[in-house]
């Protein structure tokens, strides 16, 4: 059996950033392990800009942004396989994948980095009634149709879910000649970034409905069209408000899960909020020497965030390769008012002199303060102008005081 | 009967419904009650057909009754389509490839005759049989001295013969007719005795510790079940396939994409079928159409029965939920159909359903509110941790009922070597071995020197998907062919390999969904969401077409439209 010191599992950006973190750290034997037939992850399809403000202080597309991360793997010399598709992991660490080339492939890893990705959800999971023909496609799929194959899924296109990919699409589609009838919207908030609103709907007057969802779908081989109707506060269609919307194309952008069929296979603990894994401050899971870097442990909005998850995951394996096998994080760091979820989950008190979380708010606030607390100890706060659900809010807290109790997370 | 007291049957029965005098007309022939007129609604139908069926003396129902949603199909002016030619001729004709038409196929293929499948849509199995649960029911439901019953029971014990010849996945696992009290424990007794009647081997009624002991997953408060221990389970697209394979190695062709319009005839006997391609002659023709079999019947000037279609939907779920229950359990019933509950498929996948519902359409495979709202609180009240939030996808399927609610398999009694194998509804699936086996008599009825064919092999052989082999075999697999190292589809862990086979197999795959019954290729929990893409360059690299060719079930259903600006290259 192959031995290796590290195996990252995924090429996104979170699995490049690990692996060059990592060899950066001086790890030398690294397996990067992709199912597709290139780095880059869904960063490929991304052809739009916006990528690496906050890492690189200026907007590139998803493409180049990996581009980077791509020649730094290059450079440091680092083992990639790609059309590598991994079957389980095991507790031990024993990797299995499979390609095309090498065949069947067994690696006893010392370290393993999920990184995974996420995965969109999909028409079944948001109820919508109805038919199953063609023209029905999540928002993710008919951007890689357009970026990537170069062909057009429809002529008349319905969004379902204003996330940033819905958004996104609703321009890309505009300027490729389809025509984009609206973005439909359950919530009766915007369910992506603001400035993607701005620049991809208002710029061309493509209509935002709020509190408004595809109810049904129409025909039998190809979609004809959908039927919306307005949404009460239980979010339960309202019967009378049902309209009929020829289109041969439903884009649904309605949410992403984090992608944990192996992890689930090799026992790891899952957070039922984040549908990730538990980890704690350097990322790593349930089950000692296994870490989660990027949306594989909570689906990041930024990918400056997961590039960052990513390092942290190779400190951390860094770390647990020099010191040898370091007992459990034993302190829990909890989501307190407002806040649905923080991550990570878990963290060591006196180990770290600072740590990152990254969380996620209820509502809508102005001018919030966040505050963190280890037992009835206020050790941090930051205040923030304007905190909505669909913008993470990160935080690096000094831990120097967090001595025992858990830490609690609250945005007033 | 006399005419006078079917018109004061149908008076009563027209006031029963509320519905003016003689605003349904009829005609009795030879014991078929043919019906017509207009009522407002299509389930007003349905009902008023059930009870009219019911008159003494009546066998069954021809419905010509015309409500708002659904109208009489004009006819078609075969003159052009004959003008084509004759297409093909064969011995034996089947029209349509389900379960019952492809089991017709592979049973009538031990003769050395030319046998022929026409099939209307681009794949086998895309009517009926695609949406069925897959339940290999034991038999204790069906009316005794039924067709249901005895092609049931009969059905039922040839599935292990079936299993082992055919190579396909079976699992006895046994089912359950829940009671949650005493109303419901009558119900299980009266089946109970129906079952015995029916001969169904081991049926028995237990007590709810027992039935938990065999079905951990069963809900605590069930008190009493049925319990069938013959009952099992199948997947419909897999045993329908492997029936089709078979009957090609022994001979049999299918023609897919090929609409039959007319029934042709020399004198009375059968003569050859019309399609939108042209003539295609034949000896006996055996009418296996399914939801259009009565369509089928009356074009062979033989119509005496109606289809209604009756809707199912059937609930997924994630795989997450695997062996939380095994065995099969219903709840004691209601309606014309006992209606499905949780299951497991033996590939894993926790199935609920199905629901019944009358639709006017028979191509209306829609889901509404009320059929997933009575899949999912039924499964619920059955089971125990099981979230409906793990729900991954949904759909339905329409059984081809007669309004006598029973198998129609005979010989025409006007169109010499004409076969009626119609009406096939639940528990159509599990029967389909001993229908086979009634055609087959019927067959030999008209063509008693059908000589047997001397190298008919029964054995059909495949390969094991990748997923199910043991590392060494995976290993060996991938270094013979580097495709099946390729992995499609995450989810349910579909190689490049087998999606190879199925669109180059015996039957091949022409469409994602075909790709996808054989593969299993998107039926995962991210519903084709990452290999959806792959499948379809995969299909147009492989049948030499532009990805906007590729069809999801058929022509009509492309799912590219067309190149972006700088984009694909059409073929």
């Amino acid at each position: 059996m192959r031995k290796a010191e590290l195996v990252v599992i995924g090429g996104g950006p979170a699995g490049m950033a690990a692996a060059v973190k990592a060899r950066e750290l001086g790890i030398r034997d690294i397996i990067l392990l992709e199912r597709d037939s290139h780095l880059g992850g869904i960063l490929q399809q991304c052809i739009h800009d916006g990528f690496g403000l906050h890492r690189f202080g200026k907007q590139l597309s998803g493409c180049s942004y990996a581009q980077i991360f791509i020649d730094e793997v290059r450079k440091g010399g680092i083992q990639v396989e790609c059309n590598t598709m991994v079957l389980d992991i095991t507790e031990e660490k024993v990797i299995r994948a499979a390609n095309d080339e090498k065949g069947l492939m067994e690696i006893q890893a010392e370290v393993v980095i999920l990184a995974m990705g996420c995965r969109e959800r999909t028409r079944p999971q948001v109820r919508i009634l109805g038919t199953r023909p063609a023209g029905v496609l999540t928002a993710g799929a008919v951007q890689r149709y357009i970026n990537m194959e170069g062909w057009k899924p429809g002529t008349r296109a319905v969004i379902l879910g204003s996330g940033d990919i819905g958004l996104i699409m609703a321009r890309r589609m505009t300027l490729e000649g389809i025509s984009v009838e609206g973005v439909y919207e359950v919530m009766e908030n915007l369910g992506g970034l603001r400035r993607n609103k701005a620049q991809c709907l208002d710029d061309y007057q493509i209509p935002l409905h709020l509190s408004t969802t595809v109810v049904r779908v129409h025909g039998k081989r190809r979609l004809e069209g959908v039927t919306v109707a307005k949404v009460g506060a239980d979010r339960k269609p309202i019967s009378g408000t049902e309209r009929y919307i020829p289109c041969d194309l439903l884009v649904l952008s309605v949410g992403l899960i984090p992608e944990n069929e192996l992890s689930r296979k090799a026992g790891i603990i899952l957070d039922a909020v984040t549908k990730g894994p538990v980890v704690d401050d350097r990322m790593m899971t349930s089950i000692p020497g296994i870490f989660a870097a990027g949306n594989v442990g909570a689906v990041f909005d930024l990918v400056d965030y997961v590039s960052q998850t990513g390092e942290q995951a190779a400190m951390g394996a860094y770390q647990y390769l020099k010191e040898g096998q370091k007992e459990e994080a034993e302190q829990e760091v909890t989501a307190g008012k407002n806040v649905s979820f923080v991550f990570p989950q878990k963290f060591s008190p006196g180990r770290e002199e600072k740590a990152d979380f990254y969380l996620r708010v209820k509502k809508t606030m102005k001018n919030a303060t966040v505050r963190v607390w280890c037992g009835e100890k206020m050790i941090y706060q930051k205040k923030t102008a304007f905190a909505t659900p669909p913008e993470m809010v990160a935080l690096q807290v000094p831990l120097a005081e967090a001595q025992e109790g858990p830490i609690t997370i609250d945005v007033e | 009967m006399e005419k006078r007291e079917i018109d004061s049957q149908m008076t009563q029965l027209e006031k029963e419904f509320g519905i003016a005098e003689n605003s349904i007309s009829y005609e009795m022939r030879d014991g078929i009650l043919i019906l017509d007129g207009n009522l407002d609604n299509w389930q007003l139908a349905v009902d008023f057909c059930h009870k009219a069926v019911k008159i003494p003396g009546v066998r069954n129902l021809v419905n010509h009754i015309e409500t708002p949603e659904r109208k009489r199909p004009a006819p078609v002016d075969l003159e052009p389509y004959k003008k084509k030619g004759v297409l093909a001729s064969t011995d034996v004709l089947i029209i349509g490839g389900g379960i019952t038409g492809c089991a017709a196929a592979r049973t009538l293929s031990k003769y050395d005759l030319k046998i022929l499948v026409v099939e209307k849509e681009s794949d086998i199995c895309e009517g009926t049989t695609k949406a069925n649960n897959g339940m290999v029911h034991s038999g204790y439901d069906s009316k005794p001295g039924s067709l249901k019953a005895l092609c049931n029971v009969e059905g039922n014990a040839m599935y292990t013969q079936w299993a082992k010849e055919l190579g396909f996945h079976f699992n006895r696992t046994g089912s359950f007719v829940c009671g949650f009290n005493e109303e419901d424990m009558k119900t299980i007794q009266r089946l109970y005795e129906n079952g015995a009647k029916n001969k169904v081997p081991g049926i028995e009624v237990i007590d709810g510790r027992r039935a938990r002991e065999i079905e951990p997953g069963l809900s605590d408060e069930i008190i009493g079940a049925l319990w069938t221990p013959s009952a099992g389970y199948a997947e419909p697209y897999e045993v329908a396939l492997a029936l089709a394979e078979n009957a090609i190695d022994n001979g049999a062709e299918f023609m897919l994409n090929t609409v039959v319009l007319g029934i042709l005839r020399e004198g009375n006997q059968a003569a050859g079928v019309v399609t939108e391609q042209g003539v295609i002659e034949a000896k006996v023709i055996i009418n296996a159409a399914g939801l259009y079999a009565d369509e089928i019947a009356e074009m062979a000037g033989d119509e005496f029965y109606s289809i209604h279609p009756r809707r199912g939907t059937l609930v997924i779920f994630d795989k997450e939920n695997k062996g939380k229950i095994h065995t099969f359990a219903g709840k004691a019933p209601s309606n014309y159909t006992k209606g499905g509950g949780p299951q497991e498929t033996p590939a894993g996948t926790l199935l609920w359903g199905p629901s019944a519902k009358e639709v006017s359409d028979k191509e209306d495979l829609g889901v509404d509110q009320d059929d997933l709202d009575f899949v999912i609180e039924k499964g619920l009240e059955l089971t125990k941790n099981i979230s409906k939030d793990t729900v991954i996808t949904y759909f339905s399927g329409n059984r081809a009922a007669t309004y006598q609610e029973d198998f129609v398999i005979e010989n025409s009694k006007v169109l010499q070597g004409f076969i009626h194998a119609a009406g096939i509804q639940s528990p159509g699936f599990a029967a389909a071995p001993a229908i086979a086996k009634r055609v087959e008599k019927l067959f030999l009825e008209l063509w008693p020197e059908a000589p047997a064919k001397q190298d008919f092999n029964p054995i059909r052989t495949h390969k094991k998907s990748f997923r199910e082999c043991p590392p060494e075999e995976q290993r060996e697999m991938i270094q013979k062919n580097p495709a099946y190292g390729k992995v499609i589809c995450r989810c349910e862990t579909v190689t490049e390999g087998e999606i190879l086979d199925a669109i180059h197999g015996k039957i091949p795959a022409r469409t994602v969904d075909a790709v996808k019954r054989r593969t299993r290729a998107g039926m995962g929990r991210c519903q084709s969401g990452f290999c959806g893409s792959r499948v379809v360059e995969i299909l147009a690299r492989e049948l030499g077409i532009s990805p906007n060719q590729v069809t999801l079930k058929g022509k009509g259903s492309e799912i590219l439209k067309e190149p972006t600006r700088q984009g694909g290259e059409q073929k």
